[in-house]
């Protein structure tokens, strides 16, 4: 996983860039990266974890839709954060097919708690389409809602 | 309870007594190893036939939805037999997940191995 040399006393990162390949096996680092880049900026824990769940959703549902389950194509995330809001943008070279708005989701039938997740954990989120693949920007306020 | 054998660090330990299977998955799972997950509780499945399946998940923190889709196939298999899956020991993450999901009430979810275990 390709990321930003880090110096022992300097202050945190401004902004965390990660390329990837599309390899389930990078979710956990990707995941615990993001996890560790939020916990340094003051998110709380369930918002950590709930960040850390929709990247991770967020990368499964391009290697299984976007890539077709080929592993070895690339994945870039930028996550980056103002002091009040982080914005996490995942792209990626592939279909470019946006997913459905509305995913069926019959809790029984596998399939759409990616988006699912999105939609109840983030305060925005909107998929790009590219000429060569797919943007998808997300972003999450430090109060999620709540008064700070 | 006698033991069974597992082949996967996944699940680390598993028994059976009677038509009740007790197994304790270990570790994140998510698309990387929840295909390993699968396979280990099918087996389980086929070899033994519970017509009750507990799941301890205390060693569980973290879960993704391909981790649920198991969980989610394997009761489909436990229904078509009059079967029931138990989880129990929840961690506050997994707990989430299921809710929103909204399988928290598809699964019986209990406290503890013996919650569930009751007849």
């Amino acid at each position: 996983m390709d990321q930003p040399e880090k110096h022992p006393g300097s202050p945190p990162q401004p902004s965390l860039h990660l390329r990837v390949l599309s390899d389930p096996a990078f979710l956990k680092p990707v995941r615990h990266s993001v996890e560790a880049f939020c916990t340094a900026r003051g998110f709380d824990t369930a918002s950590v974890e709930e960040i850390g769940l929709v990247v991770n959703e967020a990368l499964a549902n391009v290697t299984r839709h976007a890539y077709g389950g080929a592993s070895d194509k690339p994945v870039e995330v930028d996550v980056e954060f103002d002091g009040t809001e982080l914005l996490v943008k995942v792209r990626d070279w592939g279909s470019g097919r946006k997913p459905p708005a509305e995913p069926r989701h019959d809790p029984l039938t596998p399939g759409g708690v990616g988006i699912v997740c999105m939609k109840k954990l983030l305060d925005e989120f909107a998929f790009t389409p590219l000429p060569d693949g797919m943007l998808l920007t997300m972003k999450r306020s430090l109060t999620n809602g709540k008064a700070p | 309870m006698s033991p069974l054998k597992t082949d996967t660090d996944l699940v680390p330990s598993a028994s059976k007594d009677g038509d009740t299977v007790l197994a304790s998955i270990c570790g994140e799972i998510d698309l990387h190893n929840s295909p390993e997950l699968r396979h280990a509780l099918l087996i389980l499945l086929q070899q033994n036939a519970p017509k009750k399946l507990v799941l301890n998940l205390t060693k569980v923190p973290y879960m993704d939805s391909s981790a649920i889709a198991v969980l989610v196939e394997s009761l489909q298999k436990m229904r078509k037999v009059g079967g029931k899956i138990f989880l129990t020991n929840l961690q506050p993450r997994v707990q989430g997940l299921l809710e929103i999901a909204r399988l928290g009430t598809i699964f019986i979810i209990t406290k503890d191995e013996a919650e569930a275990l009751l007849p």
